[in-house]
């Protein structure tokens, strides 16, 4: 029993994984089918899916969750049946259904013997009686248990007022079985319902009957001819007993008589059996079932009831062709399939689709485990490649670079295992808008571009709540109510935009909306009385607009449930800022707002460019860098600008900002040195860094900064470099912001 | 030697129980997500027993069943459904179709023995 515990357990945590994306794909369907309500391809996904939750939940004894997702279950089958229509209460229902089988299912993954909270169970009620005035009650779906019973016992009671009350005097069960010719073809084999049999009790006695048997020319070996008269010593209930044939139920003729039966039922018996009377009678004795004295009584009532043996064999005629008749249906069913080619090719496609989708489920610890171990790697294979080079050995020079190369394929592999595409997440958000504009009166377009782009699944996971808070922002604060936005010449229905794509080592999330933008007097205003700025102070448009990320702001006139108390916008700004993140706003007033968050792809291994200043080694993310020049010494005294091919390009000293003295003592005035710029980009924005040496491409792997200096200016990490020594890598998106 | 049991289901927790059940029996386990992925699997293997869904994306198991019939390889093959779907309509179908055992849902492993053992030896 240990054993069973434990695939259970395992079992558990599959069906954890497989339980949330199901329901995620529920929800999905149900948001697309309120755009095609019609679509009958997007029902029985939607069926299926939580058919799929409700079997699987049952397996693990979830009985809440099973209980209620029956009920969900069944008005979606009616949906599918065409029984009723997907309207919007029904809509908002099977939502609020989705929403509560998440709960229940959370609840029970949690392990806990406690049952579900009052709240939970209140809502699953409120929602399971709405769920109920969908469903015809007259049709529930329990019955098959009951139509098992009842076919065995069509064949087994007796109906016939004999008077043979006296019982046999046999202490064993009697089992009278004939087999249908097509029980082999069914997948049936006798024998092993005979084994089965034996666990079940002790087999005291077995005839074979093999009257049926044709001449051996006529013998189909596919087919099966025998009967058997079986005696059974058993402890087990007839129940059990006939539970063993139970798959055989449509495939033979049982019979099953309890020890110590009526003669009545034996008379009942010989009947039914499709040989002759005395033939079987014979058999019957023969296997102990009988006494010679109990067949004569039995056979003396054979008269008198010979009209109800007839009516039985008839019952027994019409299920044979009953039972044909649904062979021909089949038949007939199987050509119509065949012949539909349109039908095959695209099962063919969905097969190639599966096909490629195909995957394997990896642990996420192994797969962090992977990633820092290949970090190890390239560490020590840049150690390898320092060494290499201080022997000039060639040979040994052309392999290591080989190694190199190798060891960068290995990384940008290793990383791509856990790039999940963000389209997910943006799913997700359909939901909240289709909630929020229902509860708002506000008409609002969800469109979502770019949901294939990729990033790493740490990112994901982090970046999902505060776009959360952005668009509820959005929502909420941006978009007007329709008669407002009419009055303004805009269309009833608002827009919002997601938008993910790559730009230059970065992701780039937009949020905009066609809403009515940021008011600088009212940003100010509030600024103002909040403290934030003072009075007198002159702002540019970004900087006013800026403000809103300012802790402790809001513009709110109210608060509504929706978007939060102003402590919304300066967590969003910190949670992107801890991804080495940034984001941007840009508005305008009457037109709409678009909130811009890059983010780092991913935050493990980077490709860097190694520079020097002073003694020390710094690393600059290789897909910020743009170029490197020489500056030259006349315009490096002129000041904080220079002129890059007709820009204006501010610049900056390394030496300065990070107050390394080597460099800064060796500067005055010093003949002949030369200092060189890297110019690096950042959100279309170029700036330079001057910097004592170029050092060359690094392959970085980023080792976050302790708690202590989270807070540094200017340096976003460190990495350990092929000689061992530690450098920093420079945030550059942060000294762009100090310059610009 | 060991014998075979394929199954079919597109319920991953599932599939996980139903192969470790019947793999600590000794059963050796070939699993499919749907009918399709069954039937490409089923090109020539030799399975003695058949456990499938009804309900399923791409393939069911009703249809499943009729296809894998069709194969001779499979004619004799016993079929086992594991199913929810305790409407009479279903299992009218299911058996026209070939598969005359039926597991109805939620199952716990020792009732899936149990069923497998009515159909085949072990």
């Amino acid at each position: 029993m240990n054993d069973e515990t434990d695939y259970l357990a395992e079992g558990r945590q599959v069906f954890a994984e497989e339980s949330r994306e199901l329901l995620q794909q529920a929800e999905y369907i149900l948001l697309k089918l309120e755009d095609e309500p019609d679509n009958d391809e997007l029902i029985n996904d939607l069926f299926r899916t939580i058919h799929t939750i409700k079997g699987s939940a049952g397996l693990f004894s979830f009985d809440d969750v099973v209980a209620f997702t029956h009920v969900a279950e069944s008005v979606m089958d009616q949906l599918r049946d065409k029984e009723i229509f997907l309207d919007d209460d029904l809509m908002c229902l099977l939502l609020d259904s989705h929403d509560q089988i998440s709960q229940l299912v959370a609840h029970a993954l949690d392990n806990t013997e406690e049952p579900i909270g009052d709240s939970l169970r209140e809502k699953g009620e409120e929602v399971l009686k709405n769920l109920h005035q969908y469903l015809d009650v007259k049709t529930p779906h329990s019955s098959v248990v009951m139509i098992a019973e009842s076919e065995l016992k069509v064949l087994t009671e007796s109906e016939v007022a004999l008077e043979l009350t006296e019982s046999v005097i046999n202490d064993y069960w009697h089992i009278s079985i004939r087999f249908n010719r097509n029980v082999l073809a069914n997948g049936m084999d006798p024998l092993s319902f005979f084994r089965y049999l034996d666990t079940v009790g002790n087999i005291t006695h077995m005839t074979t009957l093999t009257t049926d048997l044709p001449s051996l020319d006529d013998i189909n070996p596919e087919e099966s001819y025998l009967g058997f008269e079986i005696s059974l010593d058993s402890p087990a209930s007839k129940e059990t007993i006939a539970e063993v044939f139970e798959f055989l139920m449509e495939d033979c003729l049982l019979q099953i008589l309890a020890p110590r039966s009526k003669l009545s039922d034996y008379a009942q018996l010989i009947y039914a059996l499709p040989e002759e009377n005395r033939a079987i009678g014979e058999t019957l004795v023969a296997s102990s079932a009988l006494t010679e004295d109990e067949l004569l009584k039995v056979l003396e009532c054979q008269n008198a009831d010979i009209n109800k043996h007839t009516i039985v064999t008839d019952e027994n005629i019409t299920l044979d062709k009953i039972t044909n008749i649904l062979m021909d249906d089949a038949i007939i069913d199987k050509n119509i399939t065949g012949a539909s080619t349109p039908d095959t090719a695209l099962d063919k496609q969905k097969q190639v689709k599966e096909v490629e989708q195909q995957s394997v489920r990896v642990n996420a610890e192994k797969l962090g485990d992977l990633i820092n171990l290949v970090g190890e790697l390239v560490i020590s294979s840049a150690h390898t490649e320092l060494k290499a080079k201080q022997t000039e050995q060639a040979e040994l020079l052309e392999t290591v670079e080989n190694l190199t190369r190798l060891v960068e394929e290995i990384r940008d592999a290793t990383l791509s295992l856990r790039m999940v595409q963000i389209g997910d997440t943006f799913n997700r958000f359909k939901r909240v808008v289709r909630d929020v504009s229902k509860e708002m009166g506000k008409k609002i377009d969800l469109k979502i571009v770019g949901g294939d782009t990729e990033l790493d699944k740490t990112v994901v996971e982090k970046i999902s709540d505060p776009l959360m808070h952005l668009i509820r922002n959005s929502l909420d604060h941006g978009i007007e109510k329709p008669d407002i936005r009419t009055a303004n010449g805009k269309s009833e229905t608002a827009i919002v935009k997601l938008e993910a794509y790559h730009d230059s080592g970065s992701i780039v999330i937009e949020i905009t909306d066609d809403g009515a933008g940021l008011n600088p007097e009212i940003l100010t205003a509030k600024a103002i009385e909040n403290g934030i700025i003072s009075a007198n102070q002159q702002l540019t448009l970004p900087e006013i607009h800026r403000l809103i990320f300012a802790p402790g702001f809001s513009t709110a006139k109210e608060i509504t449930n929706i978007s939060g108390r102003g402590v919304g916008m300066d967590v969003v700004n910190k949670n992107i800022d801890a991804l080495r993140g940034q984001i941007s706003v840009n508005s305008e007033l009457g037109v709409g707002t678009s909130f811009t968050i890059r983010l780092p792809l991913t935050l493990a291994i980077i490709d860097g460019f190694q520079v020097q200043v002073g003694k020390s080694s710094y690393v600059i993310p290789l897909d910020l860098v743009e170029e490197c020049i020489a500056l030259d010494e006349q315009q490096a005294k002129k000041g904080e600008y220079i002129n890059l091919r007709g820009e204006v390009m501010p610049y900056i000293h390394l030496s300065e900002i990070f107050n390394d003295e080597d460099s800064l003592n060796s500067t005055p005035d010093k003949k002949g040195r030369r200092y060189n710029i890297v110019v690096v980009v950042y959100a279309g924005q170029k700036a330079g860094l001057v910097v004592d040496e170029l050092l060359g491409e690094h392959q970085t792997v980023i080792k976050p900064l302790g708690k202590v200096f989270q807070n540094l200016k200017g340096i976003s990490g460190a990495t350990i470099l092929g000689s061992g020594e530690v450098a920093m890598i420079i945030d550059v998106p942060g000294l762009i912001r100090r310059l610009v | 030697m060991a014998k075979t049991i394929m199954i079919v289901d597109d319920s991953a927790s599932i599939r996980k129980v139903v192969r470790l059940t019947l793999e600590s029996q000794g059963f050796d386990v070939i699993d499919a997500t749907d009918g399709v992925e069954a039937l490409k699997k089923l090109n020539g293997v030799k399975i003695h027993l058949l456990i499938t869904d009804v309900n399923m994306p791409n393939m069911d198991g009703i249809t499943l069943v009729q296809e894998a019939k069709k194969i001779p390889a499979y004619k004799f093959t016993p079929m086992m459904m594991l199913t929810t779907e305790a409407g009479d309509e279903k299992k009218m179908q299911g058996r026209a179709s070939g598969a005359k055992a039926w597991l109805v849902k939620p199952f716990q492993p020792p009732i899936l023995l149990n069923a497998v053992s009515k159909l085949i030896l072990p």
